[in-house]
């Protein structure tokens, strides 16, 4: 089948037995790849109620029908049930790890079971080995990286946890291509649960094409649309995605000091501008990208990728921290033991606003930077106070007394932007099904940086429609396996001329993303199975109650009740939000 | 608005590239672009004219040239031989920039004889004639109108786009109420997006100038899925041209006229102008 390798691999590390599974065409056309197929062959295969490191738990890892032939297209998504949450949970990278496993000859892998000593899975045109991964056991991601390069002849995509992922911290990533991370919701912990330690991945196979002339035309109106849109053709370049460090804290939103102001007065000092001036040693990009947004960087004793935004935003507004050098050096310890730098920056906020209030044990004070690289180690490692704040901030604030205190979605934290200075990006935090999370429905792109088209921040008129949109959207682009920047500047109707184009299909735009609203709806049915409803699409307290006191966004707060029941209407589900029968029978599920 | 067609409003769009920075990769691109996208025309400077019609040879984009640009300020006789150059090269449309201070000064058979004399170099070609809205009042913009369409000029523009700012929805409904129907009227200057080509259109805009066509028919193609939300009103100063008002860009007058319309505002109590 043309943009397939039609080979999803089943591995049971238990039993060490390998399957092919055959995906039925249905199936496939209704969930496609990716986050869709991923979500699918999770619910098919294990209970609501299992637990993130059961060995039944299934881990599963899959490409797209596009993967391997355009540009950004060498992403994976991995999806499992997350330790953080309990939630469903699908994150996703970057880099050349997903076209090596398709260019090796799989669509994906499905991984079940736990090996007795910890393993790696050396994956190649020849098949699938399972071998020893004792000697790098313990060590670091690159560590582990240029172990398995050493070993190997041929130019390789690993994707490897660290220690964090070994120690089961809950919000453990997976690495990969050095710098790249599946980073949200604990996957590299789940893999840790299995004793596996890394995955390689390397094949030179072509993948087919039903239209080589109308692909060829595609990617060139891909290079343009990518080209004139303002956000992928300028900022993105220029400064990657520490350019919004400056225009969010101009709108007020940079959320600082764990959320209790949205103005950072030294933004300056840790801004894309700033790391352009200074730390910055060049451009990096993922798979045929012409945007390169990654920023390749060095401080004076190591050199790495980023800091990205999010991470600028979790290791210095957040914490009240502007030296830009300590916040690189904390990302890169985050990389390399496979560690989140959203949750871990904003667990170390949400303790620092604890031991404020008097109920934290240990001196955490907002602004300093001395101690950062010890407390990242000592949560991946699980040592000292480290232990607690490895719970993520959801337990550790309910430990401590104050729950209220954890700026938190379903017990994954929220990211960079401050809800309270965008009604419709709070709703999208409250009604994500993997938490607090800006990936599944980005409203900053209407409601800040004006892509497609501006749309009045803080009324909430109209943000029901446009959230569902955008999160059904971004669902139809995951199950495609493509970059998220490319939603800037490519409309759904031209991804399904792509995906036409590459598979020979007839999907047309409406098909698409209706399969989008199928997957947003059978991810709200398993959580809703396992518990999750009205109760956990709420935010914290602090953005109901507390208005902002300066900037463009002050006086501010979320109206969040009013904007759910329109959201929940819309959807077709209860007022409890949960999808109603007939809704799930229109979208065939 | 609600069936809102594409097609059509590429075919409203001069595919706009007037930097001083562009070189013919450049304007290839745009001619490339333009035939595409089916966008009407290609809006570029004189000395590119002869380049982009040997470009759009065999396609229906024509050629638009600008005239006197961006200050309007040159004499009439080299404001009539520029258009008649870029005529004679190729262009099937010209944008020519009046005189904006001789307007403000009042001197209005001056202003109406240099756009008839642009007109006249320019036959059979349009002439559509760039008033530069945000230097004059609204008074002063009727009566730019009314001497366009006295001089025979097919169109009035809102901007150069290089001005102290662009097209605003007051200014062309305005120029749409002042012109007859069979005089166009194009919105020019910040049209970045698709609800901001929509609004111009709804206020009465037949044509649009921008160099972000692209983006907002790609953009546009969103409105289907949910067509009352993207029509959810704007804040009324996000579309105000007195907010735009920056004082270092305009005359102390027009600033403080701005500033009084913003004073005067029916939505002044509801919206805090800084903040919002």
């Amino acid at each position: 089948m043309n943009g397939w390798m039609n080979k999803i691999v089943e591995i049971n590390l238990s039993t060490g037995k390998q399957k092919t599974l055959i995906i039925d065409d249905d199936v496939r056309r209704k969930f496609i790849g990716g986050r869709g197929l991923a979500l699918k062959l999770y619910t098919d295969m294990c209970s609501v109620d299992i637990d993130a490191f059961d060995e039944d738990n299934a881990l599963i890892l899959l490409t797209g029908p596009l993967t391997g032939i355009i540009q950004t297209a060498g992403r994976y998504q991995v999806t499992s049930r997350s330790p953080l949450t309990g939630t469903i949970m699908d994150s996703s990278s970057g880099g050349f790890f997903g076209a090596n496993l398709k260019k090796a000859g799989f669509d994906g892998l499905v991984i079940t079971g736990k090996a007795d000593k910890p393993v790696y899975l050396k994956i190649t045109e020849e098949g699938i080995e399972i071998k020893s991964a004792e000697h790098i056991w313990g060590k670091n991601t690159h560590e582990t990286m240029k172990m398995l390069h050493d070993t190997s002849s041929s130019n390789i995509s690993v994707a490897c946890i660290g220690p964090a992922g070994e120690n089961l911290v809950p919000f453990a990533s997976i690495m990969n291509d050095k710098d790249r991370a599946a980073g949200r919701g604990g996957m590299g912990a789940v893999m840790g649960s299995k004793n596996l330690k890394a995955i390689t991945a390397f094949g030179e196979k072509e993948v087919s094409v039903s239209d080589p002339e109308g692909l060829k035309k595609i990617i060139s109106t891909i290079n343009t649309l990518i080209d004139k849109n303002p956000v992928t053709g300028k900022s993105l370049q220029l400064l990657g995605t520490a350019g919004l460090v400056n225009v969010i804290n101009a709108f007020g939103m940079f959320p600082t000091e764990n959320f209790k102001r949205g103005v950072f007065n030294d933004a300056e000092g840790i801004s894309g501008e700033k790391i352009a001036e200074t730390i910055c040693t060049g451009r990096s990009a993922c798979f045929k990208c012409p945007i390169a947004c990654g920023r390749k960087t060095k401080t004076e004793n190591r050199e790495g990728e980023g800091p990205e935004y999010e991470t600028i935003w979790a290791f210095g507004a957040q914490l009240g921290i502007n030296d830009l050098e300590a916040i690189t050096e904390a990302n890169y310890t985050c990389n390399e033991l496979g560690i989140d730098t959203i949750t871990t920056g904003s667990t170390i906020g949400c303790a620092m606003e604890l031991y404020e209030k008097g109920v934290f044990p240990e001196k955490l004070e907002w602004g300093d930077s001395s101690n950062l690289v010890k407390l990242v180690e000592d949560i991946a490692y699980k040592r000292g106070i480290g232990k607690d704040l490895a719970l993520g901030s959801k337990k550790l604030a309910e430990k401590y007394g104050k729950p209220e205190l954890a700026m938190q979605i379903k017990g994954m934290e929220i990211p960079a932007y401050d809800p309270r200075g965008a009604q419709g990006q709070a709703l999208s935090y409250a009604t994500s099904n993997r938490g607090g999370c800006h990936m599944q429905g980005y409203l900053i792109s209407p409601e800040v940086l004006g892509s497609p088209a501006f749309m009045d921040r803080y009324s909430i008129e109209g943000k029901a429609e446009i959230v569902a949109l955008f999160q059904d959207i971004s669902a139809a682009v995951d199950t495609l396996v493509l970059c998220r920047f490319l939603q800037f500047a490519i409309s759904i109707d031209t991804f399904k001329d792509i995906l036409n184009i590459v598979t020979g299909l007839d999907y047309t735009e409406n098909e698409l993303l209706k399969v989008g609203t199928r997957i947003y709806n059978l991810e709200r049915k398993l959580n809703s199975e396992a518990g999750f409803s009205r109760k956990d699409d709420m935010l914290p307290s602090r953005f109901l109650k507390e208005k902002l006191t300066e900037g463009a966004s002050r006086n501010r707060v979320v109206q969040i009740d009013e904007m759910l029941d329109r959201y929940y209407k819309l959807r077709g589900w209860d007022e409890n939000g949960i999808p109603k029968d007939e809704t799930l029978k229109k979208l065939e599920i | 608005m609600k069936n809102f067609d594409i097609g059509k409003l590429a075919k409203m769009i001069d595919h706009t590239e007037l930097k001083s920075s562009s070189g013919e990769k450049k304007i290839k691109n745009l001619c490339d672009e333009a035939k595409q996208y089916g966008f009407i025309s290609v809006c570029i400077n004189p000395a590119n004219v002869k380049y982009a019609k040997e470009q759009l040879e065999g396609s229906e984009v024509i050629v638009c040239s600008v005239v006197g640009f961006p200050l309007g300020m040159n004499t009439s006789g080299i404001k009539a031989l520029e258009a008649k150059k870029a005529v004679e090269q190729g262009a099937s449309e010209i944008d020519m920039v009046i005189n904006v201070g001789a307007l403000r000064d009042g001197k209005y058979d001056y202003v109406r004889d240099d756009i008839k004399q642009v007109v006249q170099a320019s036959a059979p070609a349009h002439v559509k004639v760039i008033l530069e809205t945000c230097y004059l009042t609204d008074e002063e913009i009727v009566k730019a109108c009314e001497l366009s369409v006295e001089a025979g000029a097919h169109f009035v523009k809102t901007s150069t786009g290089f001005g102290a700012f662009g097209a605003f929805e007051h200014h062309v409904k305005l120029m749409r109420k002042t012109v007859v129907p069979d005089i166009g009227v194009k919105a020019s200057g910040g049209v970045s997006n698709f609800k901001d080509a929509m609004r111009m259109v709804n206020a009465g805009a037949t044509r649009l100038g921008t160099s972000a066509g692209i983006v907002i028919l790609e953009g546009a193609k969103l409105f289907k899925y949910a067509p009352d939300a993207w029509l959810e009103p704007e804040i009324p100063c996000h579309i105000c041209p007195a907010r735009s008002a920056n004082m270092a860009k305009l005359p102390k007058a027009l600033y403080q006229y701005y500033n009084k319309m913003c004073m005067n505002c029916e939505h002044r109590e509801k919206y805090n102008r800084f903040y919002e």
